[in-house]
């Protein structure tokens, strides 16, 4: 497959094997700029695996990905400054008031203007007023957007969601959508990693559907027949739980 | 200068959330300090000038309160998924191990501050406050060692299912040589009122040691974090 010239992440021939287990196998796609990709798959289909390989969270078992033209494998740290990551988790420290958490992200990310850059995102995710208290006395929905805070300090053109809507009641889920459609003005890429079929087809441009690790689908969603892909999707849903 | 920027930031987070949880500091100091009562209350005056077994029970009171601290370096980046957040910092691996391994030296030199005039009441009847500058080295030397290897052993427990066990057992057999240093050269300083010529010898194999620990630490980090 010919490497498209507006690409702006490319993964070519991508596997991972954790010991004997194949986690994932033969991936290839490219996401252009301002996509978004959302990437479908029951449970156990290397959705993570795949977020964490681009994240530079671990490394590949052959292949190569590209992001804004740099390799991971030679330039994780360059790679790293053009990506954002929300995840289930919030890798928030619960120790920390919401303020500390930001400034110690923001001083190993090496970010300029700091204070300023902090306070526009607390008001951001309209957590201005809590910004002194420790984040483990946050709600679930609070310390996922303060996660959105802490991924966007650094001002990261791609941003990486792994399951971002997981375990967040109707408003935060609403807060959540809110702020990524305003990020989807600001000239970011996304790929979210999801088994939200209405939540991922809700923001996505282009799909993939991971199964047992390999890539079973794939096209842009403008193309698709939404009943035909359902059925699709529940189709590997239903037989591989 | 932003390598070394970067490590003090990841200090400055650990001391910061320490200072408000004192979970690690205050179990660490707890068992130091107990150590020493029983062990006082068990031999105290058969150790009358027996300045190496003094010595032995301090170490082995440090060590064990090390671990304590050591088992507790990884904790909230696994429980709270905060690795993950710092692996995605784009800092090389080494400036974590940097700074989780100087974070540790601290609380372990603070706790060691703390107990040292306990033991000196309970242990030392001789009068060694001229060497006391010596007995500080020792002490700083055998934190480096402890805390270089505890750090990368704590990295390796840490994704373990039984990482509470797995860290001493990974641990003691290999901070065996830094042990015997510490406890031999400790031995020489608080016998002797003057300077004791043979501490040299002891000294110079902890910093060999150091430099050791560290090397492997520093070469070895990134693999042990990203597998």
């Amino acid at each position: 497959m010919p490497e498209s010239a507006t690409s702006l992440i490319s993964v070519r021939g991508l596997s991972k094997t954790f010991g004997r287990r194949r986690v994932l196998e033969d991936i290839d796609f490219e996401v252009e700029k301002r996509e978004f990709l959302a990437i479908f798959g029951p449970n156990g289909a290397g959705k993570t695996t795949l977020i964490k390989i681009l994240a530079t969270l671990i490394l590949p078992s052959s292949g190569t990905v590209c992001l804004d033209g740099i390799e991971l494998k030679k330039n994780p740290l360059a790679a790293r400054e053009r990506i954002g990551l929300i995840s289930h988790e919030s890798l928030l420290y619960g120790d920390l008031t919401a303020h500390e958490n930001l400034r110690f992200y923001g001083r190993m990310f090496g970010v300029l203007n700091l204070e300023e850059r902090i306070s526009h995102l607390l008001e951001k995710v309209e957590l201005e007023h809590r910004k002194f208290d420790l984040v483990r006395t946050f709600s679930r929905g609070m310390q996922q957007r303060l996660s959105i805070a802490r991924a966007l300090l650094h001002e990261p053109s791609i941003l990486l969601l792994d399951e971002p809507h997981s375990g967040l009641d109707p408003h935060a889920t609403e807060i959540l959508d809110g702020i990524l459609e305003d990020l989807r003005k600001d000239d970011h890429t996304f790929i979210m990693a999801t088994h939200n079929l209405e939540k991922g087809l809700n923001h996505a441009t282009s799909v993939l559907i991971l199964s047992q690790g390999r890539t079973v689908f794939g096209g842009r969603k403008d193309a698709l027949d939404i009943s035909d892909f359902r059925k699709t999707y529940d189709g590997y849903v239903g037989s591989h739980v | 200068m932003n390598y070394l920027r970067r490590i003090l930031t990841i200090v400055g987070k650990d001391i910061a959330a320490e200072i408000r949880t004192k979970e690690m500091m205050n179990s660490m100091i707890v068992f130091v300090l107990l150590t020493l009562v029983i062990f006082n209350f068990a031999f105290g005056e058969r150790f009358e000038g027996a300045a190496e077994a003094s010595a032995g029970i301090l170490w082995v009171a440090f060590l064990f309160a090390a671990v304590l601290g050591l088992n507790r370096v990884f904790v909230h980046e696994k429980d709270e998924g905060c690795l993950d957040g710092l692996m995605l910092c784009p800092v090389d691996r080494s400036v974590i191990y940097f700074g989780k391994a100087l974070a540790s030296l601290i609380f372990i030199s603070v706790v060691e501050l703390i107990a040292l005039p306990i033991f000196a009441i309970f242990f030392i009847r001789t009068i060694f406050l001229a060497n006391l500058w010596l007995l500080i080295l020792v002490l700083i030397l055998s934190n480096v060692g402890i805390a270089a290897v505890g750090t990368l052993l704590s990295a390796i427990s840490i994704n373990t299912k039984a990482r509470d066990l797995m860290l001493p057992i990974l641990f003691f057999p290999v901070i065996v040589p830094i042990l015997i240093a510490a406890v031999k050269s400790t031995g020489l300083i608080i016998s002797s009122p003057s300077f004791p010529e043979d501490v040299l010898v002891w000294l110079r194999m902890l910093a060999i040691y150091d430099i050791i620990f560290i090397l492997v630490g520093f070469l070895t980090f990134e693999y042990v974090l990203e597998e």
